[in-house]
């Protein structure tokens, strides 16, 4: 059970003087119960990618499929791979409309014809996930703080029980505790067994979050796997607007200079290594 | 899925060309002429006069044809309506019945008059939005409008608000498209059913749409009022307009252009 995109080709307008080739033949392949972690450049082609992962917009060439269902026009795999897959735009909460916390979660299921007794269930359960309580149920959304906002926008999309989870830059924005609480969030969904497909510019979150990784560079996947082997391969060469975490940088000088340390981005690891080959 | 990518009227296509370099208000002035004298054409010789001379200009103005004639196409409707309605409303010779529909010799006559008027005067007028920025349309008005500003008329306030508007058109179209999306994603069905469920169905696209209307507009006067913008007294500009010799001749040959056509026109009388 898997999203598997292949040789994806994105253009936008073609054949008019705004014509721009977005995605440039990308393929990958993100399961159930795994992190992906989308990272790039500005207008490297990250939110087209995620567009195409629900089917909002259509490949030009190449294939994307969701659990085997081709995305493709036809109203009903459509609307089937829009279940299953849940996107989460970036600044969600600016979509929101109806009047009370409770009635914007359930716009989702509603639309996707869930029946009375499961659409209060999963109404709750996304609400309880995201942590908003039951005291803010029948509060008016624009009257929350932004973070709030944010976590009933989120909800919304997860009250739908998708099986995966498209997140286009969730962090944005958010402080740190914000930014903390998000990334648990998107942890405890990973444990639940859904897909989790976050895009990102922040290389060291991707780094110490995902289970793999796509770079992308303007419209190209030009580095596709674990973060082992990306860390290794970003160090061989530059890759456009990704930033390596200076810890890396610094493991990897050392490494140059003959220590005997692991390529790694976490702080305590390093310190181990090199208390390590110093005898401690 | 379209959405809202087939928008083309009011679209600015920034290339090099002389009908860019003119002078704003040159153009809209000239336009203008134009507007009027292809009003007052009437027969074949006045319409193949009017559209070799578009056909010179959108040469000159080196935008590509297809662009050009998709400015026809939000009003197409209304040009074959127009022209439908002339066609079997004329009364006079009859040519041609079908039911209780008849088609007379006049009726084919007005109706070709009348489309190809109206698809004339939409044409002009999308070159010239085509090949004018909005800030410079907005200037260029201004700047015509000004002497009417000791009778008290607001010339400089409401080029600012045409300005602001314009700029704001295609911010909207993206966020309008970003909405959509995002709802379509939660499963909202924005296409289906008959018009009240169309229109209910919008809901959650509107409500989010004037939030955000709202604050980019109370944005935009506070970074307005940060920067001291008190209103049009005094200000300088950016590009000052600057009315070359290239001008007054563009402005003088449409102006001869258009007597021309008008005049030779009606010398030549349908048959
Ligand atoms: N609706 C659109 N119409 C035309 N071009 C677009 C549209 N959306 C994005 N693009 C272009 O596609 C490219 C990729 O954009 P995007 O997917 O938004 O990248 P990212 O999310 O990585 O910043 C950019 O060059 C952008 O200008
Ligand atoms: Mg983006």
């Amino acid at each position: 059970m898997s999203i598997a995109v292949r040789d994806l080709v994105h253009i936008y307008h073609p054949g008019s003087p705004l014509q721009t080739k977005a995605l440039d033949g990308v393929t990958f392949e993100a399961e159930r119960g795994s992190w992906v972690a989308v990272v790039g450049h500005t207008g490297s082609g990250k939110s087209t990618l995620a567009q195409h992962l629900n089917g909002l917009l259509l490949p030009t060439e190449g294939s994307v499929s969701v659990d085997d269902i081709q995305v493709r026009h036809g109203e009903e795999s459509l609307r089937k791979v829009r279940q299953k897959v849940g996107l989460v735009f970036q600044y969600p909460e600016q979509q929101l409309f109806e009047e009370t916390v409770f009635k914007e979660v359930s716009f989702g299921p509603r639309n996707w014809g869930f029946q009375a007794g499961r659409l209060e269930k999963s109404v709750e359960e996304a609400l309880e996930l995201v942590g908003i309580g039951e005291d803010l149920y029948e509060a008016n959304p624009f009257r929350l703080s932004g973070g709030q906002k944010r976590r009933v926008a989120i909800a919304s999309t997860l009250s739908s029980d998708p099986d995966y989870l498209v997140m286009d830059e969730p962090t944005a924005g958010l402080d740190s505790p914000g930014r903390r609480q998000l990334l648990g969030l998107l942890s405890d969904l990973k444990k639940l067994g859904k897909g989790i497909i976050h895009i990102t510019h922040d290389m060291e979150l991707a780094l110490g979050l995902a289970d793999s990784i796509l770079v992308l560079d303007e419209g190209k996947s030009t580095l596709w796997g674990p973060p082992g082997v990306i860390l290794g391969e970003l160090l061989e060469r530059d890759i456009r607007g990704l930033v390596i975490p200076d810890l890396v940088r610094f493991a990897g000088r050392l490494r140059d200079l003959g220590f005997e340390v692991p390529l790694t981005w976490e702080p305590k690891i390093l310190a181990e290594a090199i208390g390590r080959s110093h005898g401690r | 899925m379209k959405f809202l990518n087939n928008m083309t009227l009011g679209q600015y296509v920034p290339v090099e060309s002389p009908v860019h370099h003119l002078d704003p208000r040159c153009k809209i002035v000239a336009v203008l002429f134009c507007l009027v004298g292809i009003f007052m054409v009437r027969g074949p010789l006045g319409f193949v006069m009017w559209g070799l001379f578009f056909l010179a200009l959108v040469g000159a103005s080196r935008i590509p044809a297809r662009l050009v004639l998709s400015t026809v196409k939000p009003v197409w409707i209304l040009v074959a309506f127009t022209a439908a309605i002339h066609l079997f409303f004329t009364g006079g010779e009859p040519v041609f019945s079908w039911g209780i529909l008849e088609v007379t010799r006049e009726g084919v006559v007005m109706a070709a008059r009348m489309g190809l008027r109206l698809m004339l005067l939409i044409m002009f007028a999308g070159l010239l939005t085509l090949t004018t920025s909005p800030t410079e349309l907005a200037d260029g008005l201004e700047s015509l409008f000004s002497p009417l500003r000791r009778f008290g008329f607001p010339a400089h306030e409401l080029a600012m608000m045409m300005t602001i508007a314009l700029r704001f058109i295609p911010t909207l179209l993206n966020e309008t498209e970003r909405i959509m999306k995002a709802q379509i994603a939660r499963g909202a069905e924005l296409e289906r059913g008959g018009p009240l469920k169309r229109l209910r169905a919008f809901i959650p696209v509107l409500v989010p749409l004037f939030v955000i209307v709202f604050q980019r507009a109370d944005d935009l006067a506070t970074a307005m009022e940060a920067r001291n913008y008190t209103g049009g007294e005094g200000r300088t500009r950016m590009n000052p307009l600057e009315w070359t010799a290239g001008d007054s001749a563009a402005f003088v040959f449409s102006l001869l252009f258009s007597f021309l056509a008008v005049f030779l026109d009606g010398r030549v009388t349908l048959p």
